[in-house]
């Protein structure tokens, strides 16, 4: 039994050779089925898990039967591509380097944005997705189990997914730091890029129902206020609905300030010092810098929030080495538990054996004893299993526990050299 | 006579524990003290400082507190308020059992930061007027001092966690303004939050203290506690200000639905008068029903009563 990884990620391989080997999910379960069926005789089990950074097959064969070259040529054959496009830049990692890697990969450490915690569904998808074709087995069952799990850990345990590393997550931060919640609260939406629709789609997972939008053009302002259920007003009359508005994203492409320190302050003065949260993400500005030095109004530029991304991306850096820390400790238990796995088979074959024998035995037996009723008998076979079950007890669990620190396929190999059971094939 | 030796010594060792009865409140005060320490600390380093030690050691102090409390009050056979030590140690046990209430009711995070230095402070400054002698003249068991004290203090309590509030309040939009976005940053909570709570707590303390005005007025108009010229008392003078400040910070509030740093900075306020009008006025020269009197003649005037 042996695991091997073969993929690429956005560090090996550009886009376009990426989205050559991406698969959609119709393709996932034709390829799935279609790997398992041909390695039918390896007992292959198999998991694909392709995102849009990355594509990468996570594989178990007995004896390390199917090699990276033959994932190369499966995955050629599959998506009807050359061999050698793709090939470069492909990795492969086997064994313990494997559970290392995905490890690694669901712990969103191998991510682009570090610590982002997409990934972790984006597995458990993946393995889902197999499990339901029935392309995994008990080894990748167990795997990735084992590194949600691992993920889970590196989450609770670090700060890796902790601190905000996007513009709009660090400003809906910064909202929450000023309102409580943002049910009932108004957002002004001045411009209607690409940015704001972020920010605006951030606030309403957050809560945050009521919007008016306000653009050059009427029509775009339109067609972003139905997209959220709020209301599009004329460019003109923004500096009315100022007052209103407890936060206001400002994102337009005019050169000039778009909303000025008197206006502000006039607003404040209706809003009777409710606080007001102005986001100007537009270069050049805006929002008249003087706006910040007004009581109980709360102005951030695009630098201060880059700033705070920068310093947290930072702050996530300084997780990994811990992160891989824990990973380390997590491989080393499923490694274990792997050896323990290989080993059980063995102790399951001599068992049966040991039963075959007492059966053969007993069988011998009875016509022997003739005098014998049926209760009486019954209470001999129950011995005869009972001692058979002692004996094995005991060499059952030192072998299962020995297997744990590596010597599993040691113990197989003594098993079958005593007992001589196995002889007949080479699958313990 | 091993037997009575040893009795003697812890009759003695008893005594003495009688004698200096501020032994368990300066356990109290060390006990808050950590408790600030750790509350502060959880901020700053939090993986060195635990915050369950805060809360224990704070809950351990307001145990200790409860029950000299207690013990204070068996002793004099009346409510604490003997003397001004005794008055200050109450109205300490009001804050906590108000901020712990609170706590319970509506998880304030990181309010016992800002809080529990504010305690340790006072509680240092009351052992200051331990041995003092300021004491009550008036019958203790009046009905209409009860009436006047007990929703003061509690009111006076519900004035302190606000000042504590506001105090938070700043920080944090300070931090905003400033963009400071550190640990203190991170764990306190929002401004419309504190806001809120600020809000809860004021309104909370205002009835309260309007309660006890209004009794404390009955109670000298009935007895003549403050003689004739009652109205010109410092600590009455004081107590209309205190009422007026907290009365214009409710109105700005329901009436022009004030919020933000004014009302932040009004709160502040509102405390330094509590403050003044509780403790300052005896360094005016105020008794209000305090009088200076030798331990003597004020024991003969509690068995009087």
């Amino acid at each position: 039994m042996s695991i091997i990884v073969v993929g690429l990620n956005h560090k090996s391989a550009p886009i376009e050779v990426r989205e050559k080997l991406a698969f959609n999910p119709n393709s996932i379960n034709t390829a799935l089925s279609l790997f398992s069926q041909k390695y039918q005789d390896q007992n292959a089990e198999i998991v694909i898990l392709s995102t849009c950074n990355r594509v990468e097959l996570y594989i178990s064969s007995q004896d390390g039967a199917i090699k990276a070259e033959d994932v190369f040529s499966f995955l050629a054959d599959f998506h009807k591509i050359e061999l050698n496009t793709f090939s470069p830049y492909m990795y492969h990692y086997n064994d313990d380097r494997a559970v290392n890697h995905l490890f690694f990969v669901t712990s969103s450490l191998d991510s682009m944005v570090l610590g982002e915690s997409q990934i972790l569904s984006q597995v458990k998808e993946a393995y889902t997705t197999a499990a339901m074709e029935e392309a995994t087995g008990k080894i990748l069952n167990q795997l990735f189990q084992q590194a949600l799990n691992a993920a889970k850990i590196v989450h609770t345990r670090t700060s890796i997914g902790k601190r905000k590393v996007s513009i709009s997550s660090v400003a809906v931060e910064f909202a929450e730091k000023i309102f409580q919640d943002f049910t009932g609260k108004i957002v002004l939406v001045v411009g209607a890029g690409e940015m704001c629709e972020l920010l605006l789609k951030h606030l309403y997972e957050e809560g945050a129902r009521t919007f008016i939008v306000a653009n050059r053009t009427y029509e775009r302002a339109e067609e972003l206020a139905n997209e959220y259920h709020g209301q599009a007003i004329k460019y003109e009359l923004l500096g009315e609905y100022l007052e209103k508005a407890d936060i206001v994203i400002s994102s337009t492409s005019a050169p000039h300030y778009v909303i000025h320190a008197d206006q502000v302050k006039e607003a404040i003065r209706h809003r009777r010092g409710n606080p007001m949260f102005l986001i100007d993400i537009a270069v050049p500005r805006d929002i008249e810098p003087e706006v910040a030095n007004i009581d109980n109004v709360y102005l951030y530029n695009i630098d201060d929030l880059q700033s705070v991304v920068s310093q947290n991306v930072d702050e996530r850096n300084r997780e990994v080495e811990k992160c891989r820390v824990l990973i380390e400790e997590e491989v080393e238990h499923f490694m274990a538990r792997l050896e323990e796995m290989k080993i059980e088979p063995a102790i399951t074959h001599l068992r049966n054996h040991f039963h075959t024998i007492g059966k053969e035995e007993l069988d011998r037996l009875k016509p022997k004893l003739k005098n014998l009723d049926n209760g009486d008998w019954e209470q001999v076979i129950y011995t005869m299993e009972r001692t058979i079950n002692k004996l094995l007890h005991h060499p059952a669990k030192v072998a299962k526990q020995e297997a744990k620190n590596g010597g599993g396929y040691r113990y197989v190999e003594t098993i079958k050299k005593l007992f001589g059971i196995f002889h007949h094939t080479d699958n313990p | 006579m091993k037997f009575s030796l040893i009795n003697e010594y812890l009759f003695l060792t008893l005594l003495t524990m009688i004698q200096m009865p501020h032994i368990p409140f300066i356990i109290t005060i060390i006990l808050y003290f950590i408790s600030s320490v750790w509350s502060i600390g959880y901020i700053v380093k939090p993986g060195v400082f635990d915050k369950k030690v805060a809360k224990w050691t704070m809950m351990m102090g307001f145990f200790i507190h409860s029950g000299f409390i207690v013990f204070l009050g068996l002793e004099s056979g009346n409510i604490p308020i003997t003397n001004v030590y005794e008055s200050f140690v109450s109205l300490l046990w009001c804050i906590l059992f108000v901020y712990i209430n609170l706590d319970y009711l509506y998880k304030l995070p990181s309010l016992d930061t800002f809080l529990l230095p504010v305690v340790t402070a006072l509680s240092i400054w009351a052992l200051t007027f331990d041995g003092g002698n300021l004491l009550v003249t008036v019958s203790l068991q009046n009905f209409w001092l009860i009436a006047h004290i007990i929703p003061i203090f509690v009111g006076y309590a519900a004035f302190t966690i606000s000042f504590s509030l506001s105090i938070m309040y700043l920080t944090q939009q300070r931090q905003l303004k400033h963009k400071l976005f550190g640990s203190l940053f991170n764990k306190l909570p929002s401004l419309e939050g504190i806001d809120k709570m600020m809000w809860k707590t004021i309104s909370f303390g205002f009835p309260l203290l309007t309660l006890g005005l209004v009794f404390g007025t009955f109670w000298v108009k009935t007895q003549n506690v403050l003689g004739e010229m009652w109205y010109l008392d410092y600590k009455v003078i004081l107590g209309l200000a205190t009422w007026l400040i907290y009365a214009a910070l409710l109105h700005m509030r329901l009436i022009a639905s004030f919020h933000g740093t004014k009302i932040a900075c009004l709160t502040i306020v509102g405390f330094c008068l509590v403050l003044f009008t509780f403790i300052g006025t005896f360094f005016m020269g105020s008794k209000h029903a305090f009088q200076k009197v030798s331990e003597q003649t004020h024991t003969e005037l509690l068995n009087v009563q």
